[in-house]
């Protein structure tokens, strides 16, 4: 045998090897409602990495202005019908979109920043694509009431900086110190701007998301491995990842106090699933649950969207102006108040 | 038949040159070690890496040193190191040397490190952290444990940076079974290590990672600043992979420890 | 570069379906509404950090001393997918520069309006509302 054609066939072998030994996944269940049905019914096979995972990668916009809980007059209505879907949609790119984009009241003499500037484009205001009336699934539509001991832990939290809230850095919100800023919490909350992409990269036995907002990098291992020791607590808690059939579902734990979602503690115990079901979309679903805060979990479903990329850096900490600014200003109106006293 | 035996033993001889040359040149240059491949064919470059040297205090060989807080004594002291540049030589421009000079005189107060900025490239390779590189055909991330850097790399047609960044902006490429990776664009802030290494905003960095062994890979860069430097220069050094099980990186976001140096001066003062 | 009509909008750039409560910081905790300033001078840098950016300019008051005032603009990371570029704003360009003084009353301010020697307007990213003070 020539030297060539050794060569080759040794490297089909080993490539048959390979095949042989990955786990390729069945074929298998989506989450219902997860995929979208082609024209003959049958839910969307997504294409598949180079080493057989569902291929999830791309770059994503999660922006919405679905809101996350529903409006109360919508009682149990979980979906707009397609009607009532392209009404709402029209009637949010002309309207004016106030308060966080979300049709509350705003003061007309305020001076405030335009949200233009920072990835609002009211013609381009999307609902999540799914119609649903809110983030949050399921006929209640909302979060689950707060139980007692969180209402008081939350309540507690408050009290002791109360009075003290521009005293240091250490008062201020880890979003102003730019150690977590809101929008790279997780579960991943969408905006109504377009400015915090998503990109998913996948190496053999990785999934890593790469959330815009302060650079946040999720390196998810898809091996099936424990989480790691109790006593390492991580602001994005420290997650875990398997597939299920086209679905990476990724376990969480290990959360800091300071990582509280709408009030949680330590116990947080969060559950993403991510599925392919369209070329262009991108289902992803969140459990939540911890037994300190609320007495049953609750789940959300956004809809994300392929878009053009790059992601761009988004370096926060490095002449962070914003935090010495308000620190200095608060400084400031002390030593104008103190002096107005002593005359 | 006397033919034949003088053609195989031409033949023969022209064999066992060829076996003599081709033993010179292996001695001359050890094995290439081939990488196994990803699914597509590329040399795997995927894992959890990290540098095993002094470059982060100096790039340039040095002797131990005291460290910069007394009261930690031996503690933090600065280890001796054998040095990764090529030739051990930086080459500045005059104006440039007295300012590397000035930098390494006032590191604690002037070094990005110190208040937890991005560390900028080469830098976040050789910090005494790991990284994680997830390999995928379009685009190679680099995931660094320090500060949550990451940058990624773009595999396909290069494009072009609208703006300075700190991690700067990368398009890659392979050369047989090195990575090259081709660096611009980056913020002047970062500096190269803690000895007051530094360059401008015309810096222009190429990187190239080749698979040396299983678990290794030889990581050589070429520095390029016309404002700062009178000729290119390189550093080489092998990375290791962490083999240990269930290897991960872990979060270090260390703006919270920078904090108090530089917003102590703005607390509240408590009044009497 | 296409031009806009400020419009009236309100909140931050941080929007989230979440809720208010989750803004990063509202305009009146850094800069002060009473405190209009109008500085002229040339651009010394243009510091591209999120979510805001800072341009720096070098302004020489009527005493002839030249102070480095810091202007506070929008987020770079979508400025550039408006199509700017850090060539929009080289060093060296002579702007005008409409905003808002920090409270702390040092040469700060946040850009209501960049304007450049041959009329045209830059993005900064603050709007105000009609009857707001000019």
């Amino acid at each position: 045998m020539s030297r060539r054609s050794l060569a080759s066939t040794a490297a089909l072998a080993v490539l048959a090897l390979v095949a042989l030994l990955t786990q390729v996944p069945a074929a298998g269940q989506t989450p219902s409602g997860a995929s979208k049905p082609t024209a003959t019914g049958k839910p969307w096979t997504p294409p598949r990495t180079t080493d057989g995972r569902p291929d999830l990668q791309g770059i994503w916009t999660d922006n919405t202005v679905t809101p996350f809980q529903r409006p109360q007059q919508l009682g149990t209505k979980e979906f707009y019908t397609d009607q009532e879907f392209a009404e709402l949609s029209q009637r949010a790119r002309q309207g004016d979109v106030g308060e966080e984009g979300n049709l509350g009241a705003a003061n007309p003499q305020e001076v405030r920043y335009d949200l233009e500037l920072y990835g609002f484009d009211r013609t381009k205001v999307r609902f999540g694509s799914n119609k649903r009336t809110s983030l949050i699934v399921g006929p209640e539509g909302v979060v689950p009431p707060i139980l007692p001991e969180a209402r008081q832990r939350n309540a507690d939290r408050v009290a002791r900086n109360k009075g003290h809230e521009f005293d240091s850095h250490e008062n201020r919100p880890l979003s102003e110190r730019c150690i977590l800023l809101n929008q790279e919490r997780v579960p991943l909350i969408p905006g109504a701007n377009e400015g915090n992409l998503i990109q998913i990269v996948q190496g053999p036995g990785y999934v890593t998301l790469l959330r815009e907002t302060n650079h946040s990098t999720r390196v998810i291992p898809t091996d099936g491995r424990p989480h790691v020791p109790q006593n390492i607590r991580l602001y994005q808690g420290d997650s875990v990842g398997r597939w299920e059939g086209n679905t990476l579902v990724v376990d969480t734990t290990n959360f800091t106090s300071l990582s509280a979602f709408q009030g949680s503690g330590e116990r947080l115990h969060l559950v993403e699933r991510f599925t392919r079901a369209a070329d262009d979309t991108l289902i992803y679903q969140f459990t939540v649950e911890d037994p300190t805060t609320w007495a049953k979990s609750w789940s959300a479903e956004i809809p994300w969207t392929k878009t053009r990329g790059p992601v761009y850096e988004w370096a926060c900490h490095e002449g962070n102006n914003m935090i010495s600014n308000i620190l200095r200003g608060a400084r400031v109106a002390e030593q104008e108040a103190a002096q107005k006293r002593e005359r | 038949m006397r033919k034949w035996l003088s053609d195989s033993s031409i033949l023969g001889a022209t064999a066992a040159v060829g076996l003599v040359l081709a033993a010179t040149l292996a001695a001359a240059q050890a094995p290439a070690y081939r990488a196994p491949r990803t699914a597509d064919g590329r040399p795997n470059l995927n894992g959890i890496w990290q540098a095993l040297n002094t470059a982060h205090w100096d790039l340039q060989g040095h002797a131990a040193a005291k460290g910069p807080v007394p009261s930690l004594g031996a503690v933090f002291s600065v280890p001796p190191g054998l040095g990764v540049v090529e030739g051990d030589e930086i080459p500045y421009l005059p104006a440039a040397a007295a300012k590397k000079k000035e930098n390494q005189a006032n590191w604690t107060t002037l070094d990005p490190e110190v208040k937890c900025y991005l560390p900028g490239v080469p830098r976040a390779t050789y910090l005494p952290y790991p990284f994680q590189i997830v390999q995928s055909q379009q685009n190679i991330l680099i995931s660094y444990e320090y500060a949550a850097a990451v940058r990624v790399i773009n595999m396909g047609t290069p494009t072009k940076a609208p703006g300075d960044s700190w991690m700067g902006w990368s398009n890659g490429r392979w050369d047989g079974d090195t990575l090259v990776v081709d660096v611009t664009s980056l913020d002047e802030r970062t500096w190269f290590d803690r000895a007051g290494n530094f360059h401008s905003d015309a810096l222009h960095v190429v990187e190239r990672y080749t698979p040396r062994s299983a678990d290794t890979l030889n990581y050589e860069v070429t520095i390029e600043d016309p404002k700062v430097f009178s000729r290119p220069w390189k550093i080489s050094m092998p990375l290791y992979r962490r083999v240990e099980r269930n290897a991960k990186l872990l979060e270090y976001r260390c703006v919270e420890f920078a904090e108090e140096l530089l917003y102590g001066p703005l607390r509240k003062k408590s009044s009497n | 570069m296409r031009t806009r009509l400020l419009a009236v909008v309100a909140g931050v750039g941080l929007l989230l379906a979440a809720g208010p409560a989750r803004a990063h910081h509202a305009f009146a905790a850094e800069f002060d509404q009473n405190k209009p300033i109008k500085v002229q001078g040339s651009v010394v840098r243009w510091e591209l950090t999120n979510p805001h950016s800072w341009i720096h300019i070098d302004v020489k008051g009527p005493d002839g001393k030249v102070a480095t005032w810091m202007i506070e603009g929008a987020s770079p990371n979508n400025l550039y997918r408006l199509g700017l570029t850090k060539e929009s704003l080289p060093a060296g360009t002579a702007i005008t520069v409409e905003g808002y003084q920090a409270k702390d009353g040092t040469t700060k301010a946040v850009g209501r309006n960049i304007v450049f020697s041959d009329g045209r307007k830059f993005f900064l990213g603050l709007s105000e509302a009609e009857g707001a003070p000019k």
